[in-house]
């Protein structure tokens, strides 16, 4: 760590927050009902939502958002004016993201920060935002974090890394942009006790993560799969919505529409899912993936097969959110387990 | 920075009706802006996004070729919302573009072998590019013997008629052109393509094969291809998929780990041989 | 015990092949939950769980194997969509053996994770009361205080229908008419009430998981997908979604049993059953028809009569 960890009181938080939003925009888990949260842009400080354990809107909405107008356009004398709706106004700071969805983001870099082609809106909110993450003290039965290269006290990504000690926070700058933004006398030094404690508290949350999924070689387990029944079972509860797909912090598929009036309006992008039957529906009537069957292939698939085939990792950071959100309680663990053996088990 | 999603400005130089049942209906659309048109380098095999701002975005194989300077021709078949109205649009209207494209053919491995391309229906766009490209002296001369089958259900539904008509008149190439069924004005050779292929019986070494056509032709001339000893990593397709960004992003047109907007649309079978059938 | 009978009553359907499987459910991933299976062998029917948090809607499932013969696990509410799906011909009746359980009530899972601090571990159930292994340990919760507010106020908890009946029948509540929260609801101002319905499709994130979840929801191309003609965008501007959670609520007039599957599929706690249950209540009082529970009577919404209610038109 090349800057000293420091420390920040639970009661001067609010004041903290103040003095961030002089200068910055602050996004944060905004509660929209009783255990029900997003990130959202926050104007007032209390309007954050720290019980949120992970917002069940994943991180990556700041990024890539649901909805999001790329380009407006107006017709002038038979011609087309176009503007590109990718400014950012203010610098941006990001609270209370958790490690997961962090590595999420990093992820979508190697989608949306290519080498050939750029994705203007993605690179200007990633440019402008500093994110500060809370580690998980109390992670979940279903984070399985541990086993996707991540961990509930992951730093990897985040400029400020924040610890919830009880009565303060322990707060370890990462980056020149974190440090920036702890030049506040609201920050303290941390003590040896602070940090020790700290240290405490990581290992109980690490022990309890779990890391028992049997990753290694899923590409390959994969390959070996690819036209085989195991699929036939798998894919039966799925019902085909989206909500693994929507709360999923690495999922990016979109759909581009326009919403317009006499050539007046905007280009606008929408995530979407794969799971839809009528995600690969051409115009024709041909259905490359006409069932259930190929549609839940391809989401485990491009997870944990074609993605790594690309880039080198898996496309899932154990979360969870798919776990806990699944109607009818599909489990990628599950799959995980089933696909290494290289059948469906016969229990659940 | 440049926003790939911000389409080029084009606009609509002239549009004519292709084939006898008004399905197909090819637009050739010019350069608003010099820089843009100076910019714009492709190969024969890429494609565009077209944009209509209203309707949206399809994409389309560009079928003229970077010899045929000054604009770029697509031919557009009516089925959705956006080909329909790419079916309305008139001598003059604003259009965008976003491209070029995908891959392209292999051009630089066609250097000195023999090319066999094999067409049908509507699918001809990009290999009209193809053989433009080739039949330009400059690149004739790279190439050896260039045999062409291009085959349609009807004589109404041939694409470019005038280029077929001027490809049977020269030496540069050799061109068979049949049909499913004739018509009483019909002259030509009458046969399916995987059957006037057998016939022709081009030879497989020293030969590349480009095939594009729709799913039940490819089917049949396949193993007639095979059964001439092509082998797999000499034969080519261009591959359609349901797309939306065009660069790989949206994730809507991946065949495994291939993006068909990015990493194709030109694949080799052995390329298709590993991946899933999922086209 | 329910679950043993279950089982039996499953191996003996699967040895006889009078079913080429069933669809019940099995034990879930997590503590409160339970997950649909599809047992084919009679040795695999000792998958079959019964429990307070078989939630779904298995009906669902029907139209994907609509061309075998299926048993079907049903609570009062999936056997009258059973029925209701019968009448729209989604398959022929004698597909499908119901194999029935009167419900002792569905548990919300959501409100019972609300109601204790840090995540629970392990649930149990002993007669009318719910032991809650938490952060802080053991708590013992009444059973009553955490059912689904549709289960409460459910008149139809033993199946109506013929079934291969697992489990003994129980009574049926004197309720008539929607549960005590609906009534409140009602005493609300237009105003109120618009303003409730708007806060709830806020949040709404278009992954239609109410849509799948909800067995008579079954269109090849539903009205949001439409492009031409276009009723909606893809967006998420409040407009739109107040459009598709009172479109959808239309399309279910007539044909929803108040399963309540749409709402606990809903990841953002969307209260939509206020919709659904209202429709249901005018259906009902207008046309004196309750969703599948005559198998002879048509949705009034698909049939036209010459004297029909026709009060409203003034």
């Amino acid at each position: 760590m090349k800057f000293e960890p420091l420390k920040l009181n639970k009661n001067e938080f609010q004041s903290f927050l103040k003095e961030l939003a002089k200068d910055h925009d602050l996004f944060a888990p905004v509660r929209l009902a009783e255990g029900v949260s997003v990130y959202r842009r926050i104007d007032s400080t209390d309007e954050i939502d720290l019980d949120a354990f992970n917002p069940q809107k994943p991180l990556k909405e700041l990024f890539f958002p649901q909805s999001e107008a790329m380009l407006r356009f107006e017709k002038v004398e038979n011609r087309h004016r176009v503007t590109s709706a990718d400014q950012i106004k203010k610098p941006r700071v990001v609270l209370g993201a958790r490690a997961c969805d962090i590595q999420a983001v990093s992820i979508l870099d190697d989608v949306f920060l290519g080498k050939e082609y750029t994705d203007v809106y993605f690179l200007k909110k990633r440019q402008s935002t500093t994110l500060i993450a809370f580690a998980c003290n109390s992670p979940l039965s279903t984070c399985f974090c541990a086993s996707t290269g991540g961990g509930p006290f992951d730093r990897k990504g985040s400029d400020l890394f924040f610890i919830d000690l009880g009565e303060s926070y322990l707060v370890e700058p990462l980056t020149d942009k974190g440090k920036a933004l702890t030049q506040s006398t609201l920050f303290v030094k941390a003590s040896q006790h602070d940090i020790a404690f700290a240290s405490e508290l990581e290992k109980k949350a690490v022990q309890k993560t779990d890391a028992s999924l049997p990753m290694e070689g899923i590409e390959k387990k994969l390959d070996q799969l690819m036209e085989s029944r195991f699929w036939d079972r798998v894919h039966e509860k799925c019902i085909g919505c989206g909500v693994c797909t929507f709360l999923c912090p690495t999922c990016h598929c979109f759909d581009i529409v326009d919403e317009a009036v006499n050539e007046q309006g905007q280009r606008v992008r929408n995530w979407d899912t794969c799971l839809s039957s009528l995600y690969s529906l051409e115009t024709s009537g041909h259905n490359p993936r006409p069932s259930g069957r190929e549609r839940t292939r391809q989401r485990v698939m491009h997870k944990f097969n074609y993605f790594p085939k690309n880039f080198k990792k898996i496309a899932c950071v154990g979360c969870g959110r798919c776990i806990i959100y699944c109607p009818v309680n599909f489990d990628i663990r599950q799959v995980i387990q089933d696909a290494q053996k290289g059948e469906v088990s016969k229990n659940p | 920075m440049k926003n790939p999603y911000l389409p080029i400005p084009m606009v609509v130089k002239k549009a004519c009706v292709e084939t006898s049942d008004r399905m197909l209906r090819t637009l050739e659309l010019g350069f608003e802006n010099e820089e843009d048109e100076k910019a714009f380098q492709f190969i024969p095999g890429q494609f565009c996004e077209l944009s209509l701002f209203g309707k949206g975005e399809a994409p389309f194989g560009i079928a003229s070729s970077p010899t045929e300077k000054g604009t770029l021709k697509f031919t557009i078949n009516k089925a959705g919302v956006v080909t329909t109205a790419l079916h309305q649009v008139e001598e003059g209207t604003p259009i965008g573009i976003r491209g070029p494209l995908g891959n392209g053919y292999p051009i630089e491995r066609f250097e000195g072998k023999n090319i066999l391309v094999i067409g049908g229906g509507f699918a001809f766009t990009t290999l009209r590019s193809l053989i433009v490209y080739l039949l330009q002296p400059q690149n004739r001369s790279k190439v050896k013997d260039i045999t062409v089958i291009y085959g349609a259900r009807m004589p109404g539904l041939l694409l470019y008629k005038q280029e077929l008509e001027a490809w049977t008149k020269t030496n540069d190439l050799k061109l068979v052109v049949t049909v499913d069924a004739g018509d009483k004005d019909w002259k030509g050779k009458v046969g399916l393509v995987p059957n006037v292929l057998e016939e022709v019986a081009p030879a497989s070494e020293n030969t590349y094969a480009v095939i594009c056509g729709p799913p039940v032709m490819i089917k049949f001339t396949f193993p007639k291809l095979e059964a001439l000893k092509f082998p797999y990593e000499r034969i080519y397709t261009s591959l359609e998929k349901r797309m939306k960004c065009g660069i790989g992003k949206c994730g809507r047109c991946n065949i495994g780990h291939l993006y068909v907007c990015k990493d194709g649309p030109v694949f080799s079978y052995d390329q298709l041989a590993i991946l899933p059938k999922d086209y | 015990m329910v679950q043993k009978k279950l089982r039996e009553k499953a191996k003996e359907l699967l040895s006889k092949k009078e079913v080429d499987l069933i669809i019940g459910f099995g034990e879930g991933s997590q503590p409160l939950r339970a997950t649909p299976v599809f047992v084919r062998t009679p040795e695999e029917a000792d998958r079959l769980v019964w429990n307070s948090f078989c939630e779904n809607n298995l009906a669902t499932y029907l139209h994907k194997f609509n061309r075998f013969k299926v048993g079907i696990v049903v609570k009062g509410c999936d056997a009258r969509s059973v029925t209701a799906l019968a009448l729209e011909k989604r398959f022929k009746p004698e597909q499908i053996v119901l194999i029935g359980i009167p419900c002792q009530r569905m548990i919300d899972r959501k409100k019972l994770k609300k109601a204790v601090k840090g995540e629970i571990v392990k649930v149990r159930e002993e007669g009318d009361k719910i032991i809650v292994s938490a952060e802080d340990g053991e708590v013992v919760l009444r059973r009553d205080d955490f059912l689904y507010p549709l289960c409460k106020a459910c008149t139809h908890r033993n199946p109506v229908q013929e079934t291969l009946l697992v489990g003994d029948r129980v009574e049926e509540a004197a309720l008539t008419g929607p549960n005590p929260e609906a009534r409140e609801f009602e005493k609300k101002s237009p105003e109120e009430r618009w303003a409730f319905f708007e806060k709830e499709t806020d949040r709404c994130i278009r992954c239609y998981a109410c849509r799948e979840a909800c067995p008579m929801c079954y269109c090849t191309e539903c009205f949001v997908d439409s492009s031409n003609p276009k009723w909606i965008e893809k967006s998420l501007s409040p407009s739109d979604l107040q459009f598709y959670h009172i479109v959808r609520a239309y399309h279910q007039t007539g044909r929803c049993t108040n399963c309540g599957a749409c709402e606990r599929a809903c990841p953002m706690d969307i209260r939509l059953t206020y919709l659904t249950q209202k429709l249901n209540q005018e259906v009902e009082e207008l046309f004196q028809f309750e969703t599948g529970v005559d198998p002879g009577a048509l949705p009034p919404l698909s049939t036209y009569k010459a004297d029909d209610p026709q009060e409203f038109i003034k």
